[in-house]
């Protein structure tokens, strides 16, 4: 065996530059030479953060409606149209908008655009389609909370934000809330929010695209933008821990959701505590993935990470480890949050976090689909089109200073709320002798 | 239409080793993607070795001869890098993808672990790592409803014996049965470089990869006698329909109807991927237009049909749907089973329609370095010839009607292997 013993350092590095930021008159684009597919987002201010009480995952209900057929064809024909251009119509609702997008050939991207402006413009919104729908969605909501994970979810929102806050509640609803969403509520909510022009995002090889025809497309008969929503909300950290238990009898594992609030995702102190974040749960290598998956094996994984949109954010840590160390998997990763938070981050870790957070914008933003998520940031968030070179400029520069200070500032090892889905019966007692907070028992 | 599916160059090597390496020039963006693929994977394992292949996808990134522990992981990711790896029946794969300066690095890693796992090998990472790949199993498969059903599905389509009638995931009374030696065993016989694809994607200059190749895993041995898999391609046929009906925790009844096909590769299976499409793929497939929209007998998101694309046997094709509240699994079966019956009338619209997703799929994948790097490394692997990857996306559009009538006929009755799970209420 002859192995080269020496690690090599690097080459000369080669400069990443973002593709430049065309804006036009409603269209946010980057030219990406060469690439054979394209993609195109319509961005409207309905994210979930615009639902009604009650009525939450409404915006999802709509957003699969939409392809229920249109004011020129029904849902069949209209799906063999956009299939038969190799074109594929996609919806995504976050917090803070409603997302529109179809990738296809970039030859057929004009021929996909239209139909996309179809749906999101003139959908049937058929009653009897409209109720189906719900009820179809209904169901997928239930068979999803069948798996792990979205009563856990539902839980830590639950317990930091409130029930009365949209955002105390499942980003899309649960299966109650979505099967009290009536028809009017969907036809009502296309008629306040969709006549807004929103913003088009396009990705691709724009050498033989018009942009302006795109937008024309898409913005015809469009009203006035909306009002915007309101700014961050105020963070209340709290002072002492507690443990909500989701039953779930027979588990073989015990699914972790930790967290509490955090700043929102355009705070000052965002890369800090990208950074922060990526040291305590974020990479392979990070300390909680080391300490419960490569030194304990307690688990598959863990993560922990900053989540922040327009108005609040939050940190939330995941696993599922099985359900025997329960307690001492628990005990380890808040004592990893609480580490972090008093004694800050090394300069090795720091540099790792950093690099790889800096390199991965280079990795990750190869393809359509890559460009359009950054420009969609941009465009969400209000941010200048020179942020993500400049992003990866202030990745590089944090030192450990500031990083630890953003540690400290916004980890709240004290005020977590650990929630456990789990064999309630086999772990309940262990967790409360453990002392590691007040356990309480989630709200059905 | 491009008339290849890879218009980027392609040059290939092969060390005295054996190793095949295979470099593919792009210099759009600053980035190299690395990728092997190692022709193990779990149908080499004899009976109670089930779930090493899988196994050493873990031990990999747990430090080698001059890697500690963890420590590949840091290094790619410190570089700015994304990394994993996977593992199937037919093979094992490693990749990472790095800011061009950096292809160096992964070279040496990957090297090293090649050739240098086994002096690294601990029992204490051993006994970790097959606790990650216990809880792994228990995440994946145990503890989602229908987490189950490939583990039950695999040894009804392919007889004992067969390479792969057991999963990937594998049993894990054998991993916990095995000793520190005989893990080492398996990598050693495995993990050769004449037993490995190198491919390499990116802004690179080709005579330097080369170059890399040679210093970095030039000097280890070739091994001789690498065992082959047992010879799956004829397996026994079906001796009639085969179905299994569990019980268990699921919000809704849910049927599988799977059989097996073609090998990957070859002109049948790509007129089985054109038939799953036009079975399963988008809201205008049969599955939805029939069962989620007109008969109103499937969850829409729930319908599903698609090949497992292994190349080293007959694949699967698996066809499935989740029933719709109150509709009962056997209306469920009968409908899916209709489908599947029907297909005799397959329009040149339904064809075309598939063709065009199947591109934008085909283009999707190779968007990205790592996409590419992997096409390239499978088709050295599987078919001795890296350009063949271009030949895929032609040979899907060249598909004709009747060829997807032949293997549509083929799906008979007395071939299928059908799984069905029943909700406690429903199957009282």
């Amino acid at each position: 065996m002859s192995l080269v013993v020496e690690r090599p350092g690097p080459g000369a590095a080669r400069p990443y530059r973002f593709p430049e930021v065309v804006r036009r008159d409603g269209v946010v684009a980057a030219h990406l030479p060469g690439q054979a597919l394209a993609m195109a987002i319509l961005l409207i201010d309905a994210g979930a953060g615009r639902e009604p009480s009650g009525r939450e995952g409404l915006a999802a209900v709509m957003s699969k409606a939409l392809e229920e057929g249109t004011g020129a064809r029904d849902s069949a024909a209209y799906a063999l149209a956009l299939e038969s251009l190799g074109a594929e119509l996609f919806t995504t609702v976050d917090w803070d908008s409603f997302r529109i997008g179809v990738q296809a050939p970039v030859d057929r991207l004009p021929e996909a655009v239209a139909l996309l402006a179809e749906a999101a413009r003139t959908p049937r919104l058929d009653p009897a389609d409209v109720a189906r729908v719900r009820d179809d969605e209904a169901t997928a909501l239930r068979m999803e909370w069948a798996d792990p994970g979205p009563r856990a979810e539902a839980a830590l929102r639950a317990d930091l934000f409130g029930l009365e806050q949209r955002h105390g509640r499942s980003l899309h609803g649960d299966p109650d809330s979505v099967a009290a969403v009536t028809v009017d509520d969907v036809i009502g909510y296309h008629r306040t929010w969709f006549g807004q022009r929103g913003t088009l995002v396009v990705a691709g090889d724009l050498s033989t695209v018009d942009l302006d025809a795109l937008g024309a497309a898409v913005f015809a008969g469009a009203g006035e933008p909306v009002e915007r929503a309101g700014g961050p909300l105020p963070i209340d950290p709290r002072s002492e821990r507690r443990v909500v238990l989701v039953d779930r009898p027979g588990s073989v594992q015990s699914t972790l959701r930790l967290g509490h609030v955090a700043p929102h995702r355009a705070h000052p102190d965002y890369v800090p505590m990208t950074l922060a974040a990526t040291v305590l749960g974020g990479a392979f290598t990070s300390r909680l993935n080391h300490l419960i998956r490569e030194v304990r094996g307690y688990t598959y994984g863990i993560r922990g990470e900053f989540g922040q949109s327009r108005r609040f954010g939050r940190l939330l840590v995941s696993s599922s480890v099985q359900t025997a160390v329960t307690v001492p998997a628990l005990v380890d990763t808040v004592g990893e949050i609480s580490r972090t938070a008093a004694e800050g981050v090394t300069e090795p870790e720091l540099a790792v976090a950093r690099s790889w957070r800096a390199g991965q914008l280079s990795v990750e933003l190869q393809t359509p689909g890559a460009i359009a998520g950054a420009l969609a940031t941009l465009v969400v968030h209000d941010l200048p089109d020179d942020y993500h070179a400049n992003l990866r400029a202030a990745l590089l520069a944090a030192d450990e200073a500031t990083v630890s200070r953003a540690a400290a500032d916004h980890l709240n090892p004290h005020g977590l709320t650990l929630v456990v889905e789990g064999d309630a019966a086999v772990i309940r007692d262990e967790l409360v002798a453990s002392g590691i907070g007040e356990v309480v028992d989630a709200q059905p | 239409m491009s008339p290849t599916g890879y218009p980027w160059p392609i040059e290939t090597t092969r060390l005295d080793n054996g190793l095949r390496v295979v470099v593919s020039e792009d210099r759009t963006a600053p980035v190299v993607a690395v990728n092997i693929w190692y022709d193990v994977g779990s149908r080499h394992e004899p009976e109670g070795q089930t779930g090493f292949a899988h196994l050493f996808e873990h031990l990999m990134f747990e430090g080698s001869a001059h890697v500690a522990k963890t420590e590949h992981m840091r290094l790619i990711q410190g570089a700015g890098g994304s990394l994993n790896a996977t593992t199937n029946p037919d093979r094992t794969n490693y990749f990472e993808t790095v800011p061009a300066e950096h292809l160096e690095l992964a070279l040496w890693l990957e090297a090293d672990r090649m050739g240098g796992l086994v002096p690294a090998l601990t029992q204490e990472t051993l006994d970790n790592q097959r606790e990650v790949v216990k809880n792994e199993r228990r995440q994946r498969y145990d503890n989602v409803p229908y987490g189950d059903a490939w583990l039950r599905l695999l040894p009804m389509l392919y007889p004992p014996g067969h390479p792969y009638h057991h999963a990937t995931i594998g049993s894990m009374d054998d991993l916990n049965a095995a000793d520190l030696p005989t893990f080492a065993a398996f990598h050693t016989t495995y993990y050769a470089p004449n037993n490995a694809v190198l491919s390499v994607v990116g802004d690179v200059v080709v005579a330097d990869v080369f170059a890399l190749a040679e210093k970095y895993f030039g000097g280890l041995p070739a091994r001789a006698d690498i065992p082959p898999a047992p010879d799956g391609r004829r397996p026994a046929p079906p001796g009639g329909p085969v179905r299994e009906d569990v019980v268990g925790d699921v919000p809704a009844p849910r049927v599988y109807i799977a059989q097996r096909t073609h090998p990957f590769g070859s002109v049948e299976y790509d007129a089985v991927t054109l038939l799953a499409t036009i079975l399963g793929n988008g809201r205008g497939s049969r599955l939805y237009q029939r069962l989620a929209d007109g008969a109103r007998l499937a969850q829409p998101d729930y319908v599903s049909a698609y090949g497992v694309d292994l190349a080293h046997a007959p694949a699967p094709l698996i066809v499935s749907a989740t029933a719709r509240d109150g509709v009962p699994a056997a209306d469920l079966e009968a409908g899916l089973v209709e489908v599947l019956d029907g297909l005799a009338d397959i329009s040149q619209e339904e064809l075309d329609r598939a063709k065009a997703l199947l591109a934008t799929a085909w283009w999707r994948q190779v968007s990205t370095v790592a996409g590419r790097a992997d096409a390239l490394s499978r088709y050295t692997t599987q078919f001795g010839d890296p350009a063949r990857a271009g030949d895929r996306l032609p040979a899907w559009q060249a598909v004709t009607l009747d060829a997807v009538a032949e293997v549509a006929a083929e799906l008979s009755p007395s071939r299928r292997v059908t799984l069905t799970y029943l909700t406690e209420e429903t199957a009282q």
